[in-house]
């Protein structure tokens, strides 16, 4: 419904009243919205510096707060630090303290050092001192050093006079040697070969006994000669150098026994023999070792029915000894240790032709070889004879 | 066989009558010369000093050579024979007292045909110089004579 004024006089609307005052109040409405407009406008510029104001406070107080914030961080810091230098402080402390402790015990192991070294001290000094007595010693040493130097030189020198002096004996036995067995077999050889041709050219002349005299000269000459030519073998077996090589006891026994067979073909003698009896020896020496003991079973069973010479080995602690065995006149063993030495006989010349020097000189050539001789026997019923070779050396 | 000469070379005169007669007992009748040292032996092989008028050629069938001699020794008159083209082979035979091992290496060394030992009991003399007679005067075939060249 309009209101009354906007309704026309017919009672239709009055729309031009109605525009007019609508048209009216639309202005006062925009006059008032003015005002209020202006109003709103005002409020809001005085809100705006209302804002402003509050703004800078608001700035001003978050500064403060800020300021406070920083204050309370830098307060924070402050206390963290402190509390970070109390913790400091206690760690140096630990540290102090262990440092402290670790000087103490430094100091400690200082006393316990300078106690060392006192000792090592000493010690040095006491190895100074050992060290002096060594010396005097090392001197007292040397001195004696010295003297014993001294001393083997002069013995040296002593031992190359010796050696001189016994190569100066060994020429002169040489010569000695030499001598002999030139010089003094031809005297023999005149006194035999004359006896013999006054005996042979003048027997007409010469009586039985005269003839029997020339007999005992020659056998005496001849006598000599074998003298002679045995001390000349001992010699030699003395002199002679040692080379040991292999050597077949057995061969060598049954040339000796033809050659004695050959100067003595009326004799009958049984050689028992192995086929081979190998030792290591002066084949030389061993020879006129072999010799002399076969020379002397077959020489001691001349008187002996069925006379038997015995070559054989037997075992001692697994050593081989060897043994010459005879059945002929044997010895008595009371006289065992006088066999071997130079010139003693068992018999009499006319019992058994001999010069005393054939087991000595056997004897001679076992003990060269680093061997041993020894004898059995009994008075009629034989005699052995054992030796031994040193095997290898 | 009287023509082979035997040359003797013995100092000991004693040693040269008892070898003489050991020829003459096994009756080995060849001319025997007599040199009584090393100098003689080999003015005689070599026809100097007082056997200047001998040829040498006419060389001895056997020399009998006794080591120890005066003046020159017998190993020397032995190398002496050898060294010479005339004497080279001329039988030598060492008669002598030693029967020393270096004695016999030195005369083989030397060039000794043969070496004997004078035995002492002259019966067993007699032997051995009936042997050694015998093998190097009858048995023995000699070198052929040296022909000289004629001057």
């Amino acid at each position: 419904m309009l209101p009354d004024g906007l309704i026309t006089a017919d009672g239709g609307p009055n729309y031009a009243s109605a525009i007019l005052n609508i048209l009216e109040d639309a202005a006062d409405e925009h006059v008032r919205l003015k005002e209020s407009q202006r109003a709103v406008l005002n409020i809001l510029d005085d809100f705006t510096d209302e804002r402003r104001r509050l703004d800078a406070t608001q700035r001003a107080v978050l500064n403060i707060l800020e300021d406070s914030n920083e204050e309370k961080l830098r307060a924070a810091g402050t206390q963290r630090a402190v509390l970070n230098i109390l913790d400091d402080f206690a760690d140096e402390r630990t540290r102090r303290d262990a440092t402290q402790k670790a000087v103490l015990n430094i100091l400690e192991d200082s006393h316990a050092e300078q106690l060392r070294l006192a000792d090592a001290q000493r010690a040095v000094l006491n190895i100074l001192d050992d060290f002096e007595i060594e010396k005097s010693n090392v001197e007292r040493i040397n001195i004696e050093l010295r003297n014993e130097v001294a001393e083997r030189v002069r013995a040296e020198e002593s031992l190359q006079r010796a050696n001189a002096a016994a190569d100066e004996a060994n020429q002169e036995l040489e010569a000695f040697s030499y001598s002999v067995a030139h010089d003094l077999r031809a005297p023999l050889r005149s006194i035999d070969g004359f006896s013999l041709a006054l005996l042979e050219d003048y027997a007409d002349s010469l009586d039985d006994t005269a003839k029997t005299y020339f007999g005992h000269v020659r056998e005496a000459a001849q006598h000599m000669a074998r003298l002679i030519d045995d001390l000349l073998s001992l010699s030699r077996v003395t002199r002679a150098e040692l080379n040991r090589s292999r050597i077949d006891l057995a061969a060598v026994a049954r040339d000796v026994i033809a050659q004695l067979q050959r100067d003595e073909p009326d004799r009958a003698v049984d050689l028992i023999a192995p086929t081979s009896l190998l030792a290591h020896g002066d084949v030389k020496l061993v020879k006129v070792a072999l010799t002399n003991l076969l020379g002397n079973a077959w020489k001691f069973t001349g008187k002996t029915a069925d006379a038997r010479i015995e070559l054989g080995e037997i075992l001692e602690s697994g050593h081989p000894v060897y043994f010459i065995r005879d059945n002929g006149a044997g010895f008595d063993m009371a006289y065992a240790d006088k066999l071997f030495e130079v010139f003693q006989r068992l018999h009499t010349v006319t019992e058994f032709e001999g010069t005393g020097v054939g087991l000595a000189t056997v004897q001679r050539v076992i003990r060269r070889h680093g061997g041993r001789i020894w004898a059995e026997g009994a008075v009629g019923r034989g005699a052995t004879f054992y030796f031994t070779i040193k095997e290898g050396a | 066989m009287t023509s082979k000469i035997i040359l003797l070379v013995e100092d000991n005169p004693n040693d040269e009558a008892l070898t003489i007669r050991a020829f003459k007992k096994n009756g080995i009748a060849n001319e025997i010369v007599v040199a009584r040292d090393g100098v003689e032996a080999l003015d005689y092989l070599f026809a100097m000093g007082r056997f200047t008028d001998r040829i040498v050629a006419e060389a001895p069938a056997l020399t009998l050579l006794d080591l120890n001699l005066p003046k020159i020794g017998g190993l020397e008159v032995l190398k002496r024979i050898r060294a010479d083209e005339r004497t080279k082979c001329l039988p030598v035979v060492i008669l002598t007292s030693s029967d020393e091992e270096t004695d016999l290496m030195k005369g083989y060394d030397s060039g000794a045909n043969s070496y004997v030992r004078k035995p002492i009991e002259f019966l067993q003399f007699v032997a051995a110089i009936q042997q050694v007679g015998l093998y190097w005067l009858v048995l023995n075939e000699p070198v052929p004579p040296i022909r000289v060249p004629t001057r």
